[in-house]
């Protein structure tokens, strides 16, 4: 996707069909970072509702429907994250955090998923984002609040760390 | 990284289930309006905006310094005030261009018509008194013309039931002649005099003062008869049959002082008399060159005038705003810098 073709304004584009044009994005971005697909889906719900509030502040001329939702939903994510830690400081059970089984799409192999599930959330998200969502550099930097030439950097290391332990699932 | 396990990444990409999918639409369903003005603006616009801000301020600066009252008038200004309290006027280079037509008089030496409205626009009011001082500063054509000029201003002087107090007169053969005359006329005459004396030459400018004399004359004049009374009471007692040696000697020396101070305060009042009654003026008749870029350039120096003071309030507001903006992005980055090693941390851990 060319930048200008990114950045054209799409103030004529409704909520409803901008949410269900990005609808699987979003969702596959979420489920990435958050390695469970039932908490997904509440986080995807928690995102698009937030950006239907924020629908009047949203121009396109800044960044893309799918980077701002993103950006959205990373929030959205982060914030959950942050408020199980401290949940989970509460109970006292931080030493022993829930386990999730890691069930990331139909149809991917056990050894990729499980490859997947070994990675820390910040791998994830940056493989979600330039992979499944194939965003460029730029709007993957934008999502991350970093600058392109990190997010190259950080899909490096994420992609080659996938590769071995792919290949020790193997 | 293999080609195959990207694409089986690709190609299983996570979809979400109709229930999400419903609800997300039952979301779309309430449309938002659109955002006003204010809410879409970006302080990436500020980049358009200060060059325009930047010509606004040049174009008000241009405005006010070419338009105010005060740069026509090349700077001066005047203070009058009511009788009774002291006015003062500085000099007034408006009166080169007024006074221009009039520089014709001097030619041929003739006495010009004493006109009341070409005296002092600084009056000093009928039945007050009131010290009056004027200063006028006239340029004439030449040496030829200061010497006539001169000469002429004693004349007005004299005509006026006046007379010269000092007179300095300098005419070199090259160079600036000048000549400055102290004049005293009669402060009921003063305005005549004034007209007659600004046209023989062109006004470089003149100043005007009026100081009250009524307050002191009266405080004088209250002083004298207390001081009248306390002899009177002083005369009564030394008539006393009774009146004790010692006490008609201290009696006697009261009467003195009160004598002495008696013809001090008469002396006094005559002398702030005579200051109501005549005036002073401070007449300078110059030979020096007019400098007609000085009112031109007026304009344009107040426009920068104006742009510099512009200049002065940013620099102000910048440095009193300054530290606080430092504080503040500090404390933006360094609340951006814990958020930031937060977000790692939790990205890490999940």
């Amino acid at each position: 996707m060319t930048l200008s073709a990114r950045r054209q304004p799409t103030w004529s584009a409704s909520f409803a069909a901008t949410a269900e044009e990005h609808l699987d994005d979003v969702y596959g971005y979420l489920v990435y970072l958050t390695r469970d697909r039932s908490l997904a889906e509440d986080l995807t719900a928690d995102t698009f509702e937030k950006a239907l509030r924020l629908w009047r502040r949203f121009d396109p001329a800044r960044a893309s429907a799918r980077t701002w939702l993103c950006q959205i939903a990373r929030t959205t994510a982060l914030d959950w994250f942050r408020s199980e830690e401290r949940r989970q400081q509460r109970e006292e059970r931080a030493a022993a955090p829930e386990h999730v089984d890691a069930a990331f799409a139909d149809g991917l192999s056990p050894y990729i998923e499980a490859a997947l599930a070994e990675l820390s959330a910040g791998e994830r998200e940056v493989i979600a984002l330039r992979v499944l969502l194939d965003l460029d550099g730029e709007e993957a930097a934008r999502v991350l609040g970093i600058s392109p030439t990190a997010v190259s950097t950080r899909l490096s290391r994420a992609l080659k760390k996938l590769e071995e332990k792919v290949s020790v699932n193997v | 990284m293999s080609e195959r396990l990207l694409n089986e990444i690709r190609a299983t990409k996570p979809a979400a289930p109709p229930a999400l999918r419903e609800r997300v639409r039952t979301l779309g369903e309430q449309e938002p309006t659109r955002a006003p003005f204010l809410s879409r603006f970006e302080w990436r616009r500020l980049v358009l905006v200060a060059p325009a801000a930047l010509v606004v301020a040049v174009v008000a600066a241009g405005v006010i310094g070419l338009t105010r009252d005060d740069v026509v008038q090349g700077g001066g200004d005047q203070m009058a005030s009511s009788a009774g309290a002291t006015t003062t006027a500085t000099w007034d280079s408006a009166e080169i261009q007024r006074s221009e037509p009039q520089r014709g008089t001097l030619k041929g030496l003739a006495a010009p018509p004493a006109t009341d409205n070409l005296g002092a626009p600084v009056a000093p009011v009928p039945g007050q008194l009131q010290r009056f001082e004027a200063e006028l500063r006239l340029r004439v054509d030449d040496v030829e013309a200061l010497s006539s000029a001169t000469k002429r201003a004693q004349r007005i002087a004299l005509q006026h039931g006046g007379s010269v107090a000092s007179l300095q007169y300098d005419a070199p053969v090259e160079g600036v002649g000048a000549a400055q005359i102290t004049l005293r006329v009669p402060t009921a005459r003063v305005q005549s005099a004034m007209a007659q004396l600004s046209q023989l030459g062109t006004i470089l400018g003149q100043r005007y003062g009026i100081e009250d004399l009524q307050v002191q004359a009266d405080t004088l004049q209250t002083q004298i008869e207390q001081t009248q009374r306390r002899i009177a009471q002083i005369l009564t007692q030394l008539e006393s049959p009774t009146l004790s040696n010692e006490n008609r000697v201290v009696l006697q020396s009261r009467l003195s002082a009160s004598r002495q101070k008696l013809t001090g305060l008469r002396e006094g009042l005559r002398g702030t008399n005579a200051e109501g009654r005549t005036a002073t003026i401070y007449l300078t008749l110059t030979t020096e060159e007019i400098q007609p870029a000085a009112v031109g350039n007026s304009r344009i120096d107040d426009v920068k005038d104006v742009l510099a003071w512009e200049g002065i309030a940013l620099l102000y507001a910048l440095v009193i705003a300054g530290p606080f903006l430092l504080l503040g992005i500090l404390v933006w980055l360094a609340l951006r810098l814990r958020r930031r090693q937060i977000e790692t941390r939790l990205l890490e851990q999940n």
